[in-house]
């Protein structure tokens, strides 16, 4: 690759001696950018403002026709269709139900890991195993581990006593499933940013608080916790984010069901979009999702600058 | 003297407890692993039979249907390459674009990465049905193109070209400026400098991008058809018959075979990878 | 001049077609099997469709059956439409309703022999439209119960198709036996279709007992789920799931095919399973109800897309592979929607797994049968039916209320 081009500045400035340094160096830029602004303009800009105008359109995905309806689609989604209500309500349990559990059982791990103590390093590897594992991997199993009284979940709780329910057979036992399986995907990714955060903490700091008799919980509520601060917040957005994306996770499990109480977002969109071959409302969908996620970003973008 | 020994004492004995509430707790990430390779030795029936981790009878048999059910092996290939290729291009494309971003001064320098910081935060099921009918104008459905450029370009690229800026920032100027000294181009700095330097960052977006092309789930499945051209999370969910009855005990052993040589190769790396996962989120 | 311009380019294309033909040709061909045994079949075909084409190959792919018609919306969505292929029924009226398939009466009418006439109506009603046919049957399959004849012996009872003979086999005594299996065997007494009642089978449970009942799922534009007929058909199969215990209920496994289950409904292909099962079995009509018989039919046909680039040729295979002699060799697996072949004794003789008297109980379906309901919007419909039937199948539902749940859901989709 280097080979190929000239390697010898000097050669280059004979070559065109018209090229004032500056210049030359923007020319530079731009060339060593352009794959990258190339693909995100091909990938990323185009297909959104092409998903803009979807939306507009009445489209079927199999017989390729497309009418122009207007913002038919959005007042279908926001005033006529109850699904989408019911998707969004969904999306947001997902999330509040998802984002505090994980993030304090992230917090509760990397405090009791982020010491040396022998065996911290097989823990760690062990809390972060399923996040390298494959999304459609951990819900295939979980989906067996979760079967009604054959399920092995089940048939634990039998032997000592307890008849659990039909896991993904019950909308809100579902969503709970859904979300506790995720959470423990993905935990481990927050607990190494936390523990990355504590271990930046100077020790020092605890230290003098203990000379001067605060107790543990003190050190973390007054010391600890605000030090944290801005990584908490970062976490806090990226896993609302990722939470808004789940789609693998839920397409194996429950396919959105039981009751469509796992319907989220993510799925509605595929399923309109791919199913239905609903392509106008199916943009709709997608960037009622674009403008959440925009929303949230900003939001963090806001609260970071406050912070600093 | 006896004050610490109690202390000591105290110590050990907090660690214990400490140790076994960790035990507790690790139940659910270890388990669903163990669980799913014993099923994968058990037959259909067995699986929802007895609870036992111990299959009765191991069935060595399943792990050879697995190949015969579909072309498994073929599909293992598919991950494989296809992951290969687009960490290379990852790579190549975003410690350029990353190189520029942090070292080089060109009007428009902080547009471009505001432009791109926005890409960063956007679900692909926004742009995936534009991206659907791109594909088709080129004539790319149903090949490997899809996964591959995708990735590259989508987001996953873009947070990776973020990474290496991040990385190039850091790093002392000085040597770079010597090697234009001796009349290196940019390209010869880049190349020679500045990414022999960059290896954490450089494995750090390998790591997470080769992750993640193995695996994707929704591209695949909205722009592969043919069983030949699967890729290993889109095969996952294909065992069933040929009238569509599940396969569990031929599924779960597939499923071991395509998790087990990514865990074996995490716990040997694990410091590194788990490293490359820290250094990516804390840029935000 | 519209009609010369149309009639000049079927010309040109038709001309382009035979020059195509003339040089190699590859067909691209869509299943749904990958059975070794169904492959050697349609191999044969293509084989000995080289007598007249001798350049043309046909390429078989295989789409996993759980996801079939959605990969293929993907690949004519996708600009990537294979030649033909095999279809479900349930895809039938929305990929007809789309333009998606290629009309097949010219090349049908054109084949020698063919004999379009000797397909019985009943079983084209979901292929034509008019003159116009977008597919042709290959599978005509009725629903049958297949039972486990040692659990039977193991509990004491009459096998089905004796209750049959003497009359008796009807929904009542269906959940008798059922209950009595249950409580003699320890193993469940009722399988719905391959353990999917409750997901991707949901027709497949409720059809053939609303329509034993004299209820429809829908007829005419207008939901039956909740006409008193069908409610009574449910609410027994509620009370078998939840009171007796004896049908498999949601989440449970309970596979017929490794003795979980004394009885199952399914097709004559399950037959291919029986041989490894390793108990004794037998196929019966489906019990019968205050409708009196009513078989459940359900079907697949071939078709040809109007995006591939080989109409004619593909429609010209399509018309091979449907012939008499053809369709006798496919009725081993796939029964016949031919009457020529469905009267012959070549037929009742053509599975050896099943007895010729058994197959008899299917001849007879097919014949009196009905097919599965479909429906233009049945993606849709189905999706909104699954949240409501999913809220049927607790123990404590209200199945009424549920039932009109469903009309409400999927009326405004009719």
């Amino acid at each position: 690759m280097a080979g190929a081009l000239p390697i010898r500045d000097t050669a280059r400035r004979e070559d065109a001696p018209w090229l004032t340094l500056k210049m030359r160096e923007a020319m530079e830029s731009w060339l060593f950018i352009s794959p990258t602004l190339a693909g995100f303009l091909i990938f990323f800009v185009g297909p959104l403002i092409a998903v803009v105008w979807y939306s507009l359109t009445e489209w079927n995905l199999l017989t390729q026709q497309a009418t122009f309806v207007g913002l038919d689609n959005y007042s279908d989604a926001l005033f006529r269709n109850p699904d989408f209500w019911h998707v969004i309500r969904n999306s947001v349990i997902f999330a509040i139900g998802l984002v505090p559990l994980n993030m304090a059982l992230a917090l509760s791990l990397a405090l009791a890991l982020s010491g040396r103590f022998a065996g911290v390093v097989i823990f760690r590897t062990v809390f972060f195993a399923p996040v390298v594992t494959s999304a459609v991997a951990w819900a295939i199993v979980w989906k067996f581990l979760l079967q009604g009284e054959a399920g092995f979940i089940n048939q634990m709780l039998a032997s000592i006593g307890i008849d659990g329910p039909n896991w993904l057979r019950e909308p809100n036992w579902a969503m709970a499933a859904v979300i506790v399986t995720r959470v423990i995907k993905m935990v481990g990714l927050n607990m190494i940013l936390y523990i990355a955060a504590l271990q930046a903490i100077p020790r020092d700091y605890a230290a003098a608080a203990r000379l001067e008799g605060a107790s543990g919980w003190q050190i973390f509520r007054w010391i600890i916790w605000p030090l944290l601060g801005p990584t908490t917040l970062v976490i806090m957005v990226i896993t609302t984010i990722g939470s808004f994306k789940v789609f693998d996770h839920i397409y194996q499990m429950t396919g959105g069901g039981p009751e469509n109480g796992t319907l989220v977002l993510a799925f509605y969109i595929y399923q309109q979009g791919f199913q239905f071959f609903d392509v106008g409302y199916a943009s709709a969908l997608a960037m009622i999702m674009f403008v959440v996620v925009m929303m949230l970003t900003i939001f963090q973008l806001v609260l970071r600058r406050r912070d600093t | 003297m006896t004050a610490s020994l109690t202390r000591r004492r105290i110590r050990i004995i907090n660690q214990i407890c400490w140790t076994l509430a960790l035990c507790i707790v690790a139940i659910p990430f270890v388990f669903p692993f163990l669980w799913m390779v014993s099923s994968g030795f058990k037959s259909a029936a067995e699986i929802f039979g007895s609870p036992s981790l111990v299959p009765r009878e191991w069935q060595w048999q399943n792990f050879i249907d697995v190949f015969k059910h579909q072309p498994f092996a073929r599909q293992y290939l598919n991950s494989l390459y296809i992951a290969v290729t687009v960490t290379a291009l990852t790579l190549l494309v975003s410690s350029l674009a990353g190189y520029a971003l942090a070292r080089m001064r060109f009007a428009g320098a902080a547009l471009v990465a505001l432009f791109l910081v926005s890409a960063l935060m956007v679900p692909e099921e926004v742009t995936i049905i534009p991206n659907f009918f791109m594909m088709r104008w080129a004539g790319l459905v149903d090949t490997h193109w899809p996964l591959i450029l995708l990735p590259t370009f989508g987001p996953q690229g873009i947070m990776a070209t973020f990474l290496m800026r991040q990385y190039f920032l850091a790093l002392p100027k000085e040597l770079e400026d010597a090697g234009k000294m001796d009349g290196l181009s940019r390209l010869g700095v880049w190349w020679s400098i500045a990414l022999p330097m960059s290896r954490p960052a450089l494995a750090a977006v390998a790591i997470i991008t080769f992750l993640n092309s193995w695996n994707l789930f929704l591209e695949p499945l909205i722009f592969v058809s043919s069983l030949d051209k699967f890729t290993l999370p889109l095969a996952l969910s294909n065992f069933t018959d040929p009238y569509g009855m599940p396969l569990w005990h031929l599924q779960l052993a597939a499923t071991s075979l395509a998790v087990i040589p990514i865990l074996v190769v995490y716990i040997i790396a694990q410091r590194q990878i788990i490293e490359s996962f820290a250094l990516s989120g804390v840029k935000g | 001049m519209k009609t010369t311009m149309k009639r000049m380019t079927t010309t040109v294309l038709a001309l382009g077609m035979m020059s195509g033909s003339l040089g190699a040709a590859e067909l691209r061909f869509t299943i749904w099997t990958g059975n070794e045994a169904h492959l050697k079949m349609l191999n044969g075909f293509a084989e000995s469709f080289k007598a007249k084409h001798p350049d043309v190959t046909v390429k078989y792919e295989t789409i996993p059956p759980g996801d079939y018609t959605q990969k293929l919306t993907f690949q004519l969505a996708g600009g990537n439409a294979p030649d033909a292929g095999w279809l479900m029924e349930d895809a039938a009226p929305t990929f007809a309703a789309a333009g998606v398939l290629d009309n097949l009466a010219p090349a049908l009418n054109k084949a020698q022999g063919y004999d379009f006439a000797d397909f019985s109506k009943p079983a084209l009603g979901l292929w034509t439209a008019g003159d116009k046919v977008y597919g042709v049957p290959f599978s005509t399959s009725p629903f049958v119960i297949f039972y486990n004849k040692d659990l039977f012996d193991k509990a004491g009872l009459e096998d089905p198709n004796a209750l049959a003979a003497k009359g008796q086999w009807n929904m009542a005594k269906f959940q008798e036996v059922s209950k009595k299996l249950k409580d003699a065997t320890g193993k469940w007494g009722f399988e719905f279709k391959d353990g999917q009642g409750y997901d991707t089978r949901i027709m497949h449970a409720l059809m053939p007992p609303i329509r034993a009942a004299g209820g429809d799922v829908w007829a005419n534009k207008q939901c039956g789920f909740d006409k008193p007929e069908a409610v009574a058909a449910v609410k027994q199969l509620h009370d078998m799931v939840f009171k007796d215990k004896s049908i498999v209920p949601p989440g449970e496994q309970g596979d017929y095919f490794s003795g979980g289950s004394a009885m199952t409904i399914n097709q004559i292909s399950r037959a291919s399973l029986m041989p490894k099962a390793g108990f004794k079995w037998g196929i019966a009509p489906l019990p019968t109800g205050a409708g009196g018989e009513s078989p459940v039919i359900g079907q697949a046909g071939i078709v040809v897309f109007s995006a591939g680039k080989q109409k004619e040729l593909a429609a010209e295979f399509v018309a091979h592979m449907t012939t008499k002699d053809n369709v006798a060799a496919a009725a081993q697996f796939f029964p016949p929607a031919r009457k020529s072949v469905l009267d012959s004794d070549a037929f009742t003789k053509s599975n050896n797994l099943i007895p010729p008297e058994q197959m008899k109980v299917v001849a007879d379906a097919i014949s009196k049968g009905k097919v599965l309901p479909a429906h233009e919007k049945s993606p849709q419909i189905l999706a909104a039916m699954k949240p409501r039937v999913d809220a049927l199948w607790r123990a404590n539902a209200d199945v009424e209320a549920s039932l009109k749940a469903v009309c409400t859901a999927i009326q405004p989709l009719l």
